[in-house]
């Protein structure tokens, strides 16, 4: 799996089977954690089999991101351009949570395709959730209208505590993201990652995806944005986005893609890491079989000879 | 530039079958005691002159000998900040499993990379030119290793980066 999926499997995994055993009595009350301090809670109690309860919590805005009542600007009104009757939102939210949702399975329309299809929208409710602002700007591009922030770098949450800038113009969109590893080795690996994108973007097979630049200091779009923002120690990753990059069924993708930039690299600066673990325990299997070969013959006899040999003398005893 | 590798691991191997000559040596010190002489340094009769085989700045191999023991260190070569902490990362794996490898040392020597120490009782367990065989081909191994883990490395950004950038086509 090389891309991150949208739909939560978790959250699809329960609402399939609540829907496939809905006359069955089981309770349901589960938590999970994903990717970025994002947490689900989903409840079912047997009093009303049809209604599921789902709390999400969002990770942590930084100062600097727009946000609005807890939630990113937008949210509410892309929950319920979503989702339509099946869910209601419920004011206030759980305790611990950002945002509670009511799920009435009765509501689902009856055509199996159509079911799964809100089905999957419901399990990428962070996709709706945390992309909603994004969602907004790269919609007004698709439509070439620019709304009141036009020029000035807009902080979006993606991760706890930090954020990226998008910043709309009539003809594009450009998103900065400033990168931050924890680890040194993360840190190193993850600079290599990001070049390897400058340069993938230049072979002519890619000329029509976004253009990509990476650079150490922060970008000149970022000369109006706070100080705290711009300390990165992997750099700052620029990605140009136009109109043909948002239009249609093409919409929903670059808002997910752009959204989990930093999960995908972080998850795959991490997968390369395991992978050269392994790689240094086989080098290392090799490298102590090498050694054994060195072992002169006596040695090696004399380990064989204590183990089978009591067996056989036993044996020939009986006989 | 392959020729150059040749010309150092063949120096190498042959200053190792000149040094070791290692016989079973009491501690003169101590009574009832048996240490690796090279790891002391006390008594100068015992120790010989070490020889250190540079094949640029940046790698050399320095073999300290002593009349019971032998010490091996190596710098390995690390052009980049990427290979430097793949070649950290992969020499510091090795040195936690020392104990496995019987003959390689738990830290390095200041300065230096990775250490082998070798005994006589080693010498005795294995062939000397067997043991000779293993440490040239470890060396070879290390380089061979850290170069594939760098390519793997930009390989896989490559193939992450066309993914993602797809996505947007």
């Amino acid at each position: 799996m090389i891309l991150l999926q949208s739909p939560s499997r978790f959250l699809l995994q329960i609402l399939h089977d609540r829907l496939l055993s809905q006359d069955k009595g089981v309770d349901i009350d589960c938590q999970t954690v994903e990717f970025d301090d994002v947490r689900y809670h989903i409840q079912v109690s047997m009093r009303n089999p049809k209604v599921l309860v789902l709390s999400v919590a969002l990770p942590l805005p930084p100062e600097e991101a727009v946000s609005f009542d807890g939630l990113p600007f937008g949210a509410i009104e892309a929950i319920k351009a979503a989702y339509g009757p099946v869910v209601q939102i419920l004011d206030p939210p759980k305790d611990g949570f950002d945002l509670t949702l009511k799920i009435n399975l009765a509501k689902l329309p009856s055509d199996e395709e159509q079911k799964n299809a809100i089905l999957l929208q419901i399990a990428s409710i962070r996709e709706v959730v945390l992309g909603a602002p994004l969602k907004i700007l790269l919609k007004n591009l698709s439509m070439k209208t620019v709304g009141p922030e036009a020029g000035q770098p807009v902080a979006l949450v993606h991760r706890p505590n930090e954020s990226f800038f998008v910043v709309p113009q009539a003809d594009k969109v450009t998103v900065v993201y400033p990168m931050r590893f924890l680890d040194s080795i993360d840190i190193v690996l993850a600079t290599s990652f990001l070049q390897e994108f400058v340069e993938a973007r230049r072979t002519a097979a890619l000329s029509n995806a976004p253009a990509c630049m990476w650079s150490q200091s922060p970008p000149p779009e970022l000369k109006d944005a706070p100080e705290s923002a711009l300390t990165a120690n992997a750099g700052f990753v620029t990605f140009v986005v136009n109109p043909r990059h948002v239009e249609g069924k093409k919409l929903d993708r670059t808002v997910w893609n752009l959204l989990t930039f930093h999960a995908y690299v972080s998850y795959h600066v991490k997968c390369s890491e395991g992978f050269m673990h392994t790689r240094m325990r086989r080098r290392v299997d090799t490298l102590i079989q090498a050694l054994d070969r060195a072992k002169s013959d006596a040695e090696k006899l004399k380990k064989m000879v204590t183990g089978p040999s009591f067996k056989k003398l036993s044996m020939k005893d009986r006989a | 530039m392959a020729n150059n590798v040749r010309l150092y691991l063949t120096c190498i191997r042959n200053t190792l079958e000149a040094a070791m000559c290692l016989q079973n040596f009491p501690c003169q010190e101590v009574e009832r005691h048996n240490k690796p002489e090279v790891e002391l340094n006390t008594s100068p009769e015992l120790i010989m002159n070490p020889v250190l085989i540079c094949r640029n700045e940046a790698e050399k191999c320095l073999i300290e000998t002593s009349i019971n023991s032998i010490r091996i260190s190596m710098k390995v070569k690390q052009a980049d900040e990427l290979e430097n902490i793949l070649a950290k990362k992969f020499l510091r794996f090795l040195s936690m499993r020392a104990e496995s490898f019987q003959v390689l040392r738990r830290k390095p020597v200041q300065g230096y990379d990775i250490s082998f120490l070798i005994t006589n009782y080693h010498c005795e367990e294995m062939h000397k030119h067997k043991l000779i065989d293993f440490i040239v081909q470890f060396m070879e191994d290390i380089d061979k290793e850290i170069s594939e883990l760098k390519l793997s490395v930009n390989t896989r950004g490559r193939l992450v980066a066309t993914e993602f950038l797809k996505q947007f086509i």
